[in-house]
């Protein structure tokens, strides 16, 4: 004899696909968040990742949307869920069920599948992240910095998440008791989702805002920054975006309701008009998914601009040797480089190795200071705000080959071939201070010179340059040597074995980052009471193969061979964490678009039998179902693909006007990657499409 | 047994109220089999739904015996639900997981009253209405007059005082409705059922001893079989109808 638990248990068996459905997504959404969480907050990446640094930054960005995402695929899953088992639970009522007896029974249920697929997927969301980091680890790199390790803490986010999909669940499963019309209950199963009717320029208007809110979101902060001297909140200037994202919304609305092409009206009728009736979940899931496709090639774009970039300046560089390092330290003379070049057999075709010194100079800084509308800014002039490192004309012309016209109490800055560095060097200088003897000098800027390696640096006179150092003591004077090699790609071993030999001759007093200033160092102490570099921790010889020191060591050899090899080595926490956060986000991506077309499909049996009566014939049903699948899949991939390629070439554009010839490659890169990109996508979309086909028997 | 009194019910459609029921009143004895009619609109169903408390009444009183169902808390409707009061929709509403028998069977384990008796007697209703080899099959692999007839069974599986049907014969074919009808007149005949009907099917409701016409939410007339033959209560029926529209 049946009770009424055993006859629900039988109900739940018959309808295990529901359950199934409702239970992964949850497991799916639990076990993205935990991976990505783990893997955000791990100490392998946040010890790469600076604080408050973009990266840091991004990597946040694109893990809101992901929860965002995983949240709503949840909560449209949860609701799909219920309309299915509101038959059952109207029919329950209709015949007298209390709505304690159903509440009773949905809360055991519930409580099996929540705890389950959220316990598990905060389970295996861990060993997910360890196999994908490990697999990166044998395939592609594998660092010392590479080993993952993870905060245990990182479970209050995953707890917190759940108790969201938990609560989320319950609420919607009381709801769907709670109504006091019984025949809305049984009715609930085929009720539509309309979008109620959308006018015709809903998709102009969603164009124009949103082209309009990304620029205003774009250049927001620079007209706070810039215009206004004021630093905003971050929450005011992303206010700016929200125009872009109504104006997407509208687009994807103006999509499924409207169509774009009018002459194909009546040849899409059957398809606009199913689509219509699941308008609302269809266009806010399609949303999430654009946003989602943006942050994925977010991540993605991140390794080739820097990879290419990166691996075409390393072959640009004119020289194959270059290093410099504090006179008062012990590095290898040249005679020992030689001796080290005979022990590898590497033969050194060139040498040159001039003097350089650290000078103090004038310039405007931007001073913050707090008022009651937040930080505000003003551009001070300081006749002695930093250091820079100053050559003589004849060493210049000793290490470059070039000959150059400088005359006495003229100054030259050096700026990189790209066009790139403009953003990070130092200014005109008009004023060089010996900080040892505080005498100064006045100087005319003349036309900036181009060298790569020397980038930052300042040429002067060579009556000018001994005048300027006069008395300044070796820890204040530096020297730069250039060599070139035969067959430099051959020279790996030497150039490591040199790398340590300069590490290793290198003193404590050295061990600092590229942005460290003595000068700016006693300016910052003054306005502020403190410097900001003293409170990092300063580059460790130990970790002389990891990213931060390779990349932030102020003393950093460049050598083209050792760079080259190793750039993938030395940059790849970065790399793999992007990647890492592009794969979640495209997984999140396919199950959202999968689940949407394959509810689609079921909701839609019926018309499609209906259909089948009226004599469709099974061309037309397969492409009514295509065009379904296509809305769902293409659209959202088209557009999110295409604003965040813009988006992208903006932020590149806008960072100095222009696009450099490295930024064009790696944007001509990173249209590669869409391309293989979107023939997976593509062939997820036939495997869906096949799947969808089957379950509507064409 | 069931005294519908001044029964009102609106809609509210954006801003605009539907008034669908304007003070129905009528009133249902034991043993009747009755059918309710009238044009599309005219309220038969929404009637039917306030008497079930499926959906909430504006105003007006049903009552039950003595009980004014309007009046009840949630709990003591579901017992009246399950215990006094029977239905049958018009789509069947058979839980596709379960089988023929175990849906019948569905009120009694709902009110947890499942005992030898009840599964004999669950027996005894499949062999009354022809689905006895049919019991352990499920909704999918039966046809439109046996998974009504399975609600019929299922109706009246706790012997309810009154039986609530909504156009039964509605998505079935004439075989079918035939069948039941039948099953209808042997619930009366052999267990003294009452029925309350709601039908736009003459031909079903010619079978009934009382037939309520509904016009624009109001009752139009109540026409009686009395000593009639069925068609020529059909007859009398449809001339009714005739006139109505004609109105």
């Amino acid at each position: 004899m049946m009770s009424f638990s055993a006859l629900y248990s039988k109900l739940r068996k018959k309808n295990i696909g529901q359950y199934t459905l409702l239970s992964c997504c949850c497991f799916f959404s639990v076990m993205l968040i935990t991976s990505y969480i783990f893997m955000m907050r791990s100490p392998t990446i946040l010890d790469v990742l600076p604080e408050g640094g973009d990266s840091r930054k991004q990597v946040m960005m694109i893990f809101v949307l992901a929860v965002i995402g995983c949240a709503v695929f949840t909560t449209y899953a949860a609701g799909l869920f219920f309309r299915q088992k509101s038959k059952e639970t109207g029919v329950f009522l209709a015949l007298g069920a209390s709505k304690k007896q159903l509440k009773s029974e949905l809360w055991k249920e519930l409580s099996i599948i929540s705890i389950i697929s959220c316990g598990l997927g905060a389970i295996l969301g861990i060993p997910l992240a360890y196999i994908i980091w490990s697999i990166f680890r044998l395939f592609i790199v594998d660092t010392e910095e590479m080993a993952l390790n993870f905060d245990i803490n990182s479970y209050s986010y995953i707890i917190i998440f759940s108790i969201y999909v938990i609560f989320m669940l319950f609420i919607m499963g009381y709801k769907s008791i709670m109504k006091t019309n019984i025949i809305d209950i049984i009715k609930q199963t085929h009720s539509a989702e309309p979008v109620h009717s959308v006018p015709k320029w809903f998709g102009l208007v969603g164009i124009i805002l949103l082209i309009l809110g990304g620029f205003c979101g774009y250049i927001a902060p620079s007209i706070f920054i810039l215009g206004l001297h004021w630093y905003p909140p971050e929450g005011l200037t992303a206010i700016f975006y929200i125009p872009a994202l109504i104006g997407l919304y509208m687009i994807l609305l103006h999509t499924v309701s409207n169509g774009w092409n009018k002459r194909k009206k009546y040849k899409d009728i059957i398809s606009v008009s199913m689509m219509k009736f699941q308008g609302r979940q269809t266009v806010r899931n399609m949303l999430v998914m654009t946003l989602l496709i943006a942050g994925a090639y977010f991540g993605s774009f991140y390794t080739p601009m820097l990879g290419t970039g990166a691996i075409m300046s390393f072959d640009d560089r004119p020289i194959d040797y270059a290093y410099h390092f504090r006179a008062d330290q012990n590095i290898p003379k040249k005679d020992e480089v030689f001796k080290l070049a005979d022990k590898y057999n590497v033969k050194i075709t060139s040498w040159a190795d001039v003097p350089m010194a650290r000078l103090g100079v004038d310039g405007e800084m931007s001073v913050e200071k707090e008022t009651s509308l937040g930080t505000t800014w003003e551009s001070v002039y300081y006749n002695l705000l930093q250091s820079q490192i100053f050559l003589s004309k004849s060493s210049y012309e000793a290490l470059t080959g070039e000959d150059i016209n400088i005359n006495s109490g003229e100054i030259a800055g050096i700026m990189d071939t790209s066009g790139d560095g403009q953003g990070v060097f130092g200014g005109d200088v008009t004023l060089v201070t010996n900080t040892i003897t505080g005498e100064s000098w006045s100087f005319k800027p003349i036309e900036h010179l181009c060298n790569d390696i020397l980038f930052g640096r300042y040429v002067v006179s060579d009556e000018d340059y001994q005048k300027i150092i006069t008395g300044l003591p070796l820890d204040w004077q530096e020297r730069m040597v250039f060599f070139n090699v035969e067959n430099d790609e051959q020279t790996y071993d030497f150039a490591k074995a040199l790398f340590n030999e300069i590490v290793d001759h290198s003193g404590k007093e050295v061990a600092v980052y590229d942005s460290f200033d003595p000068i700016l160092k006693q300016v910052h102490e003054e306005l502020y009471g403190y410097y900001f570099l003293d409170e990092q921790e300063p580059p460790n010889y130990d970790n002389r193969n990891s990213s931060d020191f390779r990349m932030y060591w102020q003393y950093m050899p460049q050598f083209r061979v050792l760079d080259k090899a190793d750039f993938i080595k030395t940059t790849a926490v970065f790399l793999m964490l992007f990647i890492f956060i592009s794969i979640i986000c495209f997984v999140a991506v396919i199950v959202i678009a999968f689940t949407r077309c394959i509810t689609i499909a079921i909701s839609n049996k019926k018309v499609y039998d209906d259909l089948r009566h009226l004599g469709a014939s099974n061309n037309y049903l397969n492409n009514c179902a295509r065009s379904q699948v296509k809305k769902v899949f293409l659209v959202p991939i088209i557009t999110g693909t295409s604003l965040i390629y813009i988006f992208y070439s903006m932020i590149m554009f806008f960072n100095d006007n222009r696009l450099t010839f490295y930024e064009i490659a790696g944007l001509l890169v990173c249209l590669v990657l869409i391309a293989i990109i979107s023939f997976v996508l593509y062939l997820i979309y036939r495997l869906t499409l096949r799947k969808v086909l089957n379950i509507l028997k064409i | 047994m069931l005294t519908v009194k001044n029964l009102h019910k609106s809609y509210k459609v954006g801003k605009t109220k539907y008034e669908v029921l304007k003070g129905v009143s009528l009133e249902v004895n034991k043993g009747e089999f009755i059918a309710v009619m009238g044009s599309s609109g005219s309220g038969k169903t929404t009637l039917l739904n306030c008497i079930s408390c499926y959906i909430p009444s504006d105003d007006g009183s049903i009552l039950l015996g003595d009980i004014e169902l309007a009046k009840l808390d949630e709990k003591s409707l579901s017992k009246i639900r399950n215990e006094k009061l029977g239905f049958v929709f018009q789509d069947f509403l058979l839980l596709d997981g379960l089988t023929v028998r175990e849906n019948i069977l569905l009120p009694a384990i709902i009110g947890g009253k499942i005992n030898n008796q009840i599964e004999i007697r669950a027996e005894q209703l499949c062999d009354i209405f022809g689905i006895k080899s049919i019991q352990n099959k499920y909704p999918a692999d039966i046809s439109g007059g046996e998974k009504q007839r399975t609600a019929v069974a299922r109706a009246i599986i706790n012997n309810p005082l009154l039986i609530l049907a909504d156009e039964p014969t509605g998505n079935l074919d004439s075989k079918s409705s035939r069948a039941v009808i039948s099953s209808f007149e042997q619930a009366k005949k052999s267990l003294g059922a009452t029925i309350l009907m709601v039908t736009h099917d003459s031909f079903a409701a010619s079978f009934c001893d009382k037939v309520i016409v509904l016009k624009d939410g109001t009752v139009w007339r109540t026409l009686e079989k009395g000593t009639m033959n069925r068609l020529d209560f059909q007859d009398h029926l449809l001339s009714a109808i005739s006139d109505m529209g004609k109105e």
